[in-house]
């Protein structure tokens, strides 16, 4: 004999007609509450679609599920609310636009999960497809910690997925080099990420050479803040003067004698040995300038504003005995004081014997000349001479001979 | 004890077994296995169909005596396997979530377990054959009589939680399509 299924008792029957009834009275009294597998998220943001949080919605499911064979789907109805974001599904540039571009499929559930309490992320992400540089920092250089594990999301971002502080970059950065870490942090300021983007150039692989002041010489052994005092982003950074008195004007020691333009004279390798040109002054080296120290007419310190006059170094010799003049130059070349070339007034003409020098006829100072000892003057025989034709004063040769010719 | 409880070392195996699988997850995701994706999911499908084995077999075995497909005796073991299994699984499924309709349905599976045991207990003070026939004579009148009747007294509770359960268990399967599975 078949009998019934023993559940198909009247009471068991009269149960689950009960139950049943239940069931679909509460879904016709609240709609799908009975079905909701948790609190929504409630954590106020802004006021979108005249509410700050999810679980404002409570329990019109409505609001946000569509039915299975219905066209339109929960994303749609999340941009409803969300504009932002639709827009940003627009713009391939833009995080959620990138997760689109990459992810046709993606729904907007798979990566914001509700019903996990008032509390829980609504954001939950595959790491290694997350495009991490939409918002605004590439993980490039972030593949290993510095215990040689791979990354994960809290490493970073410790309390919740969406928010971080630099706290995290420093405690790692710490472990890596606490030195330079403490240093780096109080000269440039803890906000990492106004420099850093994760595919900067600022980290192991810096390379200052390639930007537009390569740094050679001395340079290398600078501290950063030396240069870029106060730089708390990349435009601070970038914004460091490349002239070199900009930083150096403490150690100018010339007093500004020489201009402002240091590497006119001196190189990265050190102040000294500076190599100034001085044939670009208006005064080029020559002959034995060439070899006396910058001191030896530079004295006081003084570079600027000296006298380019010869006397303002050479005082005349006592032999010239004040009838020269001071214009060194008109006779005497850089070469050597002598020879020198008299070019100058002379009260007797100087091609008088030819080849002679000046102490031929002036051999014991240029205030007395003789006549004597040149060729067919010899003193006796011009004594006799002149006794001869009864002249008794001829001392003074040039009173008779002021062009030196007999008559 | 070995021998005489076989289906409870086998069911007790059984959840050891799902217990290390489910660590085992748990290990590799870092995560408990929500209800709603492969490993969760299939916990309930899984415990769910048992429990519907639970349900119907023992009993259209006991009541289809022309057909004679095993022991009577080994459909009550194995009765009492997927009840017990089946519900575990379940209970892992939920995810140690018991919110709506899927809390209340949990919450009838264990209430279900319970009862059951209790009814084994019950069922097992009347001397029966491996065919589950009464064996008369070895228990009193008065003391067979009281057992029979806590026996329909159990049936009077056991079965209408039984069919509350499954109620209530259809309408979480048509909330979770509606909800989740068919969700676009």
């Amino acid at each position: 004999m078949r009998q019934r299924l023993g559940c198909l008792s009247g009471t068991g029957l009269i149960a689950a007609l009960i139950a049943a009834l239940v069931i679909v009275g509460y879904v016709y009294a609240r709609g799908g509450l009975l079905f909701n597998p948790g609190p929504l998220n409630a954590q106020s943001g802004r006021a979108l679609g005249g509410v700050t949080s999810h679980a404002e919605i409570g329990d019109n499911c409505e609001s946000c599920h569509t039915a299975p064979w219905e066209s339109e789907t929960m994303a749609d109805r999340c941009v409803v609310c969300h504009t932002d974001i639709a827009a940003q599904l627009q713009d391939v540039e833009s995080l959620h636009g990138t997760i689109l571009q990459n992810n046709l499929d993606l729904a907007c559930r798979d990566c914001h999960a509700e019903h996990r309490g008032p509390e829980a992320s609504l954001t939950v992400i595959d790491t290694e497809e997350f495009p991490h540089e939409a918002v605004g920092f590439s993980l490039h250089g972030h593949q290993q910690t510095s215990a040689g594990e791979p990354f994960t999301c809290g490493d970073c971002h410790q309390a919740d997925i969406t928010s971080f502080t630099t706290d995290s970059c420093h405690n790692c950065h710490l472990q890596m080099d606490a030195q330079f870490s403490i240093t780096h942090r109080i000269t440039f300021s803890p906000d990492c990420l106004a420099c850093h983007d994760g595919v900067d150039h600022y980290g192991d692989d810096f390379d200052h050479n390639q930007f537009a002041f390569p740094l050679t010489g001395k340079h290398t052994e600078v501290s950063c803040s030396g240069c870029h005092q106060n730089a708390h982003t990349i435009a601070d950074l970038q914004s460091a003067s490349q002239d070199c008195f900009s930083c150096h004007s403490q150690d100018e020691p010339h007093e500004g004698q020489f201009g402002t333009d240091c590497a006119a004279c001196h190189s990265t390798d050190g102040w000294s040995p500076a190599s100034f040109d001085h044939n670009l002054s208006n005064f080029p080296l020559t002959g034995a300038h060439v070899n006396v120290a910058c001191e030896g007419c530079h004295t006081n310190g003084q570079f600027q504003g000296l006298s380019t006059a010869c006397i303002a170094c050479h005082t005349e010799p006592a032999f010239h005995a004040g009838l020269f003049g001071t214009d060194c130059a008109a006779c005497h070349s850089t070469t050597a004081w002598s020879p020198a070339q008299f070019n100058g007034q002379h009260t007797f003409p100087l091609n008088h014997g030819g080849g002679a020098t000046c102490a031929t006829c002036h051999p014991a100072g240029f205030t007395a000349y003789t006549c004597y000892g040149c060729h067919e003057h010899e003193e006796a025989e011009v004594v006799e001479r002149h006794l001869d034709k009864e002249i008794n004063n001829f001392q003074n040769c040039m009173a008779c001979h002021p062009t030196g010719e007999k008559d | 004890m070995l021998r005489g409880n076989r289906e409870l070392w086998l069911a007790f195996f059984a959840i050891l077994l799902i217990t290390g699988l489910y660590g085992l997850v748990i290990l590799f995701t870092r995560e408990i296995p929500p209800a709603g994706e492969l490993f969760g999911h299939s916990l309930g499908i899984v415990g769910f169909i048992l429990m519907l084995m639970t349900e119907t077999l023992y009993s259209l075995r006991k009541r289809s005596r022309s057909v004679k497909w095993g022991r009577l005796s080994s459909w009550l073991q194995f009765h009492i396997f997927t009840g017990l299994v089946g519900p575990y699984m379940v209970l892992l499924h939920s995810s140690w979530k018991f919110n709506g309709i899927a809390g209340i349905t949990t919450l009838f599976t264990i209430i279900i377990v319970i009862s059951g045991f209790t009814g084994r207990y019950i069922f097992t003070r009347i001397p029966r054959t491996l065919e589950g026939l009464e064996i008369e004579g070895t228990l009193s009148q008065e003391a067979l009589k009281q057992a029979r009747r806590l026996l329909a007294l159990w049936h009077m509770i056991h079965i209408p939680i039984g069919m509350v359960l499954f109620t209530s268990a259809f309408a979480h399967l048509c909330g979770a399509l509606y909800y989740a599975t068919l969700l676009r």
